[in-house]
């Protein structure tokens, strides 16, 4: 079974968040108000920031002074065992993903993850006159399902799916083409855009793939590893 | 590219298998109440759009030109990727590329061209039609022409590459004004100048970091600003993880910023005295002998003393450097240890191929010759270990060959015309200098006329130092037409505002620099304009067909599109191709031996104006010889040479001249760029870059000053203090920021900040520093004076 997996190379990453604002509008993650984004508001489900040196040392020997953080995606995420209704769950990729309709906003998923990347909605998303033409019209839906860049309603917590949607996308490219689906056809749009190519995405189960070589590296780590939450984001730290 | 309609239908995935698997799996370990749930959940699709289409497009947010693609979905824009084919960012973007759908629909952009109604700062607009538009532009010029004075027309321009600059220039060579000022001077003009006179080539160095071993970069914010900032960090990434040996980075920078934080060393230099460095490291290559002989002697000029054709004996860079130039006098100057000197000189000359690298922009740009001559000191490191034109070295950039432009109908008055003074005094007032921006202002406010001036791309009152001086010269100047997208802090002072459509709505090339060989990128619209704009390039064919005559003759184009059909029809490919890929490219660097034919005619020299085009690189400079030759060394010294004699045309360091007493005004102001919000205005008022602006220091939506921390507390500051900031020029209230890395005696304001125009996100938000800064230009150059201001900091 595919095991979905991103590689960041820190050494290579310049915090430029080209990642955070490419999620932003593949997701369509709302900007928040001046005075909000002051209060940590702000929703960017992949956030780019520096390191305090007290966090420096925290991260195993890495020397890296800026971290930019997805969703770990857990193999085991406590998350997911705190919703009451089923609202977040793990896919059989690996996928941490979040159920708009289902979600009743009570954050105990935000509370139990220890990496800080799951985001309410504070208030109804809104985007000023025009600037509602550029949403994504992605939307994953089903009967009491809305996943992904679908428009949020207040009171919802969201996160990084990955962009399973463009998953969604491309197995139906695929499809049409009349081929079998390829893991390479499938990045999110973080990877994508990485100015420093820094990123790397693909398949962890498969040995030979490059997110399941570069896990090897001696610079590999995870973030809270002794967490016991199995990160699937592999971070490699500086040198 | 092209369509991508396989996509374009309603797309229902049943929820069979694997990735929507949202029902069986999860039940296990699950409570009852929620395995009911999810039971019950049912099909799970991706619902999309009906039609969709990829354009690609050059992205015009920073200088590297990046090409994108864009993702139409129902005739929006809903997505931008980089396009895999742009060699300079190779599929990637950054966050204000990604950012862009919000500068097409951005609410506040101007929907159609507007007259101004009573006084200049009024406020006040009517619309008018396009046609009138251009009647009234018409008339204007061709009164000034009647009048026998098309000089008294000028534009001043911003960030113009590929074909549109040379067609600013046409356009007004054909009305017959020499007056085409670029904002080169705000920027990339003192490391043009610099490699003219050395190299005697007028264009930036390209780097080759993908080959090279180590990187020595004098204040180049390699990795957040500067000309191609995604080039450099693309080259950066291949340079560190890409390759088996991994490549060393060195900062010489006051602050160290992500490019420091990212190198394997950051040396905190003194500012302005980069030049005295470089000369320092120098002075050891020299004096160990570890400088390449076979280019110094075969390939240079003025390394030894030599006898002139005046017959008297002048100094070489040799003996200069050896003389003047010892790591511990060196230290002295720049607060570098001898000892780190002396090592990075060795590392340098030992780790071959090595570069050094100019900034774009600040560190050298001072109020003296010392920022013209420390690029020139810089380049000049590269000569002496051979870094010149070779892998991993110094390359020189290429264009593509377009047709020669159809020659100017003959037209007296506009020869005439052509041949008056600038309106920046570049080439008379600044001897040296091709372009001198801000100098507009105080030339306007000096008599100089003008009658009518252009503002494209340009927002002279935000942008440049002390540019409120604008508003005063604006007053004296009759008619303004601004080509802004956006109600600007300029376009506020002007009589029409005819809005050019955002880059993603129009038609233009540009130049791809940066790697070397040539190449070109294709603006085209991605979607429909959304507004009544014009592109100015159509708008000035139709003034032209206006004013007719020999004017209209120069112009034998229906529109810019068919203009840049005819221009980029030698590039090796046809229209259709360019359009589809967005992108072509001559791609392979062509290195040529060195005292070759296309050596001499492309690589050393050929730009130079008065000196010999002999194909040597000038460590004594004879062009700036021969162009200060008229002057005597007491009118230098009037302007402000700080040397003489042999010195001023040898790289040199002369210590920078403040504006501000040193005990009053202990910090020197340093204005930087940052990745978020980049250089150009209009970027501020995208709301999402706004709020990722200040993420080094967890500030969104403002400005904050920076302050080294330890200092900051012996001074009894605390983090997030609101602080004044004082110059002799003005003071600015902002939050104070403690930051580690930087040296105790500079404060750094994050640029495109304190708008008080162009939108509801840019406006009142924050504060500019350009504002305090020193509004005077280098005596010499014309360059803006960006670092030699001083401050003082006080609590609010």
């Amino acid at each position: 079974m595919t095991k979905w997996s991103m590689v960041i190379d820190l050494d290579k990453c310049v915090a430029c968040q080209g990642c955070s604002m490419a999620c932003r509008f593949e997701n369509n993650t709302p900007v928040v108000s001046p005075d909000e984004a002051a209060l940590g508001r702000s929703i960017f489900w992949n956030d780019v920031f520096p390191l305090r040196s007290e966090e420096e040392s925290a991260i195993a020997s890495g020397q890296a002074k800026f971290l930019t953080r997805p969703c770990m995606h857990c193999e085991d995420p406590p998350c997911t065992k705190v919703c009451p209704v089923g609202a977040t769950y793990q896919d059989t990729e690996g996928i941490v993903r979040q159920n708009y309709t289902r979600c009743i906003g009570c954050r105990l998923c935000t509370v139990a993850c220890p990496y800080g990347v799951r985001y309410f909605n504070w208030y109804e998303p809104t985007w000023e006159e025009s600037l509602e033409r550029h949403l994504t019209p992605d939307q994953i839906e089903g009967r009491a399902v809305s996943e992904g860049p679908s428009i949020r309603p207040k009171g919802v917590v969201e996160k990084c799916t990955f962009c399973v949607h463009r998953l969604f996308k491309e197995r139906d490219r695929a499809a049409a083409e009349e081929r079998e689906f390829r893991t390479e056809d499938f990045v999110p749009a973080c990877v994508q855009t990485c100015t420093a190519k820094s990123r790397y995405f693909g398949d962890l189960d498969n040995p030979n793939s490059t997110v399941s070589q570069l896990a090897q590296s001696r610079r590999a780590f995870r973030l809270l590893e002794e967490a016991g939450t199995h990160p699937k984001i592999i971070y490699l730290h500086e040198g | 590219m092209g369509s991508n309609k396989s996509l374009s239908r309603r797309v229902f995935l049943k929820a069979a298998g694997g990735v929507v698997g949202a029902s069986g799996a999860l039940a296990v370990g699950s409570n009852l109440l929620r395995s009911l749930l999810q039971e019950n959940d049912g099909p799970v699709y991706l619902r999309t759009s009906q039609e969709e289409e990829i354009i690609s497009t050059v992205c015009l947010l920073c200088p590297s030109g990046c090409g994108m693609l864009g993702r139409v979905a129902d005739g929006n824009l809903v997505k931008l990727e980089g396009n895999p084919m742009h060699p300079i960012n190779l599929g990637a973007l950054c966050p204000k590329g990604q950012a862009a759908p919000e500068l097409l629909y951005n609410p506040d952009r101007l929907t159609g061209p507007l007259k101004k109604i009573g006084s200049r700062d009024s406020g006040e607009w009517e619309p008018i039609t396009w046609d009138d538009a251009i009647r009234v532009v018409a008339g204007k010029l061709t009164q000034l022409r009647e009048n026998g004075q098309p000089e008294r027309a000028a534009i001043l321009y911003g960030e113009t590459r590929g074909q549109m600059r040379q067609f600013l220039e046409r356009f007004m060579a054909s009305i017959g004004s020499p007056n085409v000022i670029s904002h080169d001077s705000l920027n990339i003009e003192a490391a043009k100048l610099g490699t003219l006179f050395t190299q005697g080539i007028y264009d930036l160095p390209v780097y080759d970091l993908e080959n090279s071993n180590y990187i020595l970069s004098f204040g180049a914010n390699l990795l957040e600003a500067g000309r191609t900032p995604q080039r450099m960090v693309s080259g950066h990434s291949y340079l560190r993880q890409g390759r088996a040996v991994r490549g060393k980075v060195i900062l010489i920078d006051p602050r160290q910023g992500i490019t420091g934080g990212k190198a394997d060393e950051w040396i905190p230099i003194k500012p302005g005295t980069d030049a005295a460095l470089a000369l320092g490291i120098a002075h050891v290559i020299i004096r160990t002998g570890r400088f390449d002989t076979d280019f110094v002697h075969n390939y240079s000029f003025g390394f030894d003393d030599f006898v002139g054709e005046d017959r008297t004996l002048h100094k070489g860079f040799k003996s200069y450097v050896l003389e003047n130039y010892d790591p511990e006098r060196v230290e002295m100057i720049t607060g570098v240890p001898a000892t780190t000197i002396t090592r990075i000189a060795g590392e340098f000359s030992g780790n071959p191929p090595a570069i050094a690298v100019l900034p774009g922009k600040g560190g050298l740009l001072n109020g003296n010759l010392n920022g013209m001559s420390a690029a020139m000191a810089i380049l000049s490191l590269n000569a002496l270990v051979g870094s010149l034109e070779t892998p991993g070295g110094v390359l020189t950039q290429r264009y593509v060959t377009c047709p020669d432009w159809p020659e100017m109908p003959n037209d007296d008055v506009a020869e005439r015309g052509r041949q008056q003074e600038r309106a920046d005094g570049a080439g008379t007032l600044f001897p040296l200098g091709n372009h001198a921006y801000q100098a507009v202002a105080d030339r306007v406010l000096d008599g100089y006329p003008i009658e009518a001036l252009f503002l494209y791309d340009a927002n002279p009152i935000y942008e440049a130092p002390g540019g409120g001086r604008f508003k005063d010269a604006f007053e004296k100047i009759p008619f303004i037409v601004s080509f802004a997208t956006f109600l600007d802090e300029s376009a506020n002072y002007a009589d029409l505002i005819l809005p050019e459509p955002t880059f993603l709505e129009r038609w233009q090339d540009d130049y791809i620099e940066g790697l070397g060989y040539p190449g070109v990128g294709l603006r085209q619209p991605v979607v429909e304009p959304l507004f009544d704009t014009m592109n100015t390039g159509d708008f000035l064919i139709r003034v032209t067909k206006e004013i007719g005559g020999s004017v209209s003759k120069a112009f034998p184009w229906d529109n810019y599109k068919s203009l840049l059909q005819e221009r980029l029809s030698n590039i090796g490919t046809g229209w259709e191709t360019l359009q589809e890929l967005g992108v072509w490219l001559i791609p392979g660097y062509h290195f040529s031996r060195r005292g070759s034919e296309r050596w001499v005619d492309e690589v050393v020299g050929k730009d130079r104006k008065k000196s010999p085009r002999d194909g040597r690189f000038d460590f004594y400079s004879r062009e700036l010889y021969c162009l200060l030759e008229e002057k005597n060394d007491d009118l230098l010294a009037a302007m402000g040479a700080g040397v003489s004699g042999d010195e001023l045309f040898l790289p040199h360091y002369e210590a920078v001249v403040y504006q501000g007493d040193e005990k009053e005004f202990p910090f020197v102001l340093n204005v930087v760029t940052l990745m978020s919000l980049g250089p150009y205005s209009y970027a501020a008022n995208m709301p999402s870059l706004q709020e990722i602006s200040g993420m080094v220091v967890g500030e969104r939506w403002g400005s904050w000053m920076e302050m080294n921390d330890e200092y900051a507390h012996k001074l009894g500051f605390h983090d997030k203090d609101q602080v004044w900031i004082e110059s002799p020029f003005g003071r600015l209230q902002t939050k104070l920021r403690l930051v580690k890395g930087m040296r105790e005696d500079i404060v750094n304001i994050p640029h495109n900040q304190g708008h008080t125009a162009i939108g509801r996100w840019a406006k009142d938000r924050g504060v500019n520093g350009l504002e305090i800064l020193n509004p005077a230009s280098e005596p010499f150059t014309g360059l803006a004076s960006y670092t030699n201001t001083r401050v003082k900091v006080y609590k609010a």
